[in-house]
């Protein structure tokens, strides 16, 4: 017997819709940006934040990392002295909305100017669900190819930022720089797309001013 | 290529619909592996590998995606039976949609069938697809610190391709630590470090699916 799925599906994403709207008004009045970290398991996501954590040194920053299992993530993101939250999903693929809010409130957004929610490593789930984010970030790295945002087009589509990671890895692997842009591109004309190498720090200054202005802006109230 | 669109069942029975999978493979005598991995890890790669290796054995690939039929033009390109499934969004396959795409093959099941499932360390491994094996890949790049962090995937499969193995001078990952990882979750997972690139490590993977084609047909 076929139940009929996408009902009850809009109805759960109509509910999400607003508990995100939620955040983001109490994200505004608090002054608190925040970010949707999201990208394939392994993309580079937590070494992004080793980067761009102390870069953005001269601010608050809080880190929800979100993970199936384990807090490997969560010690990583400590000892850079940010404030660090570890959930786990209990084997969901994707953090909701609602989900954000609790971890949001146990963490304490008091005094942060920041908050990055590390995502659940996954190209599918966690674009279908917003969770209140002020910025869509999604890294994408070089070892994964050029020709995802064909495979997994929403995730491009709903990406303000990409950050194209593991530059430093390009000799080896057959990645077209050119042709994965346009691709993006065209999915999603106003998406800023930064290369950078996390381990060799290429292209990180770039990132940490374009989130650094935005921090400013929501600081500023915009 | 012909694209077939897929829709989930939502349904109790998805253990039925399995056994289903199963029966029909048994009588035609053909071996379904799910091959499971996180996007880029290697997946079509490595099936196009095998594909150009194995030549004694019929090789169908049902390559499933959200969108996209990129992997099944290179599978065909190599003269091998595919068919591109879009699964309507979905992140996984499940036994009914995977018995759909075999419907599609048109009874041209051959040997050895691989399903191609979503680019995706999680929901994948929840679904009993009805496959006869179920086998993970896990890229170089990624780090060996994915079993701690995705367990399930590494406990229902019955073996790791650990890929892109001539990229280990570039990354800090260590097989020893991911196969001992691997091993904590799942004592009896096999373990295949292998380069489909180089060639590196891909007999003993291909006599190991050899194997298992042969204990599927005798049982």
């Amino acid at each position: 017997m076929k139940i009929e799925v996408f009902e009850t599906k809009e109805r759960v994403l109509a509910d999400n819709e607003s508990a995100a709207r939620e955040t983001r008004a109490l994200m505004r009045e608090r002054g608190t940006l925040l970010i949707n970290l999201m990208g394939s398991p392994g993309a580079g996501k937590t070494s992004v934040l080793s980067r761009v954590i102390p870069a953005l040194g001269e601010f608050r920053i809080g880190v929800m990392e979100a993970d199936v299992d384990s807090d490997v993530d969560a010690k990583t993101v400590a000892a850079l002295g940010a404030r660090v939250i570890q959930l786990h999903t209990g084997g969901l693929c994707h953090m909701d909305a609602d989900m954000t809010r609790r971890g949001l409130d146990r963490m304490g957004i008091d005094g942060l100017d920041a908050v990055f929610l590390e995502n659940i490593g996954n190209l599918v789930c966690p674009a279908e669900f917003e969770i209140g984010a002020d910025l869509r970030m999604t890294v994408l790295s070089v070892p994964e190819g050029d020709d995802k945002p064909l495979k997994y087009p929403l995730m491009f589509t709903i990406a303000d930022l990409v950050a194209v990671n593991k530059l430093d890895t390009a000799p080896i692997f057959d990645f077209d720089l050119a042709a994965f842009k346009a691709r993006v591109l065209a999915l999603n004309p106003k998406a800023e797309i930064i290369p950078i190498s996390a381990k060799t720090g290429e292209g990180c200054a770039e990132l940490a001013s374009f989130l650094r202005s935005l921090i400013e802006k929501r600081r500023r109230g915009e | 290529m012909k694209v077939i669109t897929l829709n989930a069942t939502v349904t109790e029975s998805n253990d039925r619909d399995a056994a289903r999978v199963r029966a029909r493979m048994k009588r035609s005598g053909t071996l379904l592996i799910n091959l499971m991995s996180s996007p880029g890890a290697g997946k079509t790669t490595l099936l196009s590998r095998l594909i150009t290796d194995m030549r004694d054995e019929r090789i169908g690939v049902m390559e499933a995606d959200i969108d996209s039929d990129v992997d099944a033009e290179r599978i065909a390109a190599l003269g091998a039976k595919s068919i591109q499934a879009h699964t309507g969004g979905m992140c996984h396959m499940d036994a009914g949609m995977t018995e759909a795409a075999l419907d599609a093959l048109e009874g041209d099941e051959g040997d050895l069938i691989f399903l191609e499932n979503v680019g995706n360390l999680i929901c994948p491994a929840e679904y009993d697809t009805g496959a006869g094996l179920n086998m993970m890949i896990l890229s170089v790049p990624e780090g060996d610190d994915k079993p701690l962090k995705y367990p399930l995937m590494f406990k229902e499969s019955a073996a790791l391709v650990i890929s892109k193995l001539d990229a280990l001078p570039y990354f800090d990952f260590s097989v020893e630590k991911c196969s001992e990882r691997a091993e904590k979750l799942n004592p009896a997972i096999k373990i295949f470090p292998v380069s489909a690139k180089t060639g590196e490590g891909m007999e003993e993977l291909e006599n190991w699916l050899r194997e298992r084609l042969a204990d599927w047909r005798r049982n």
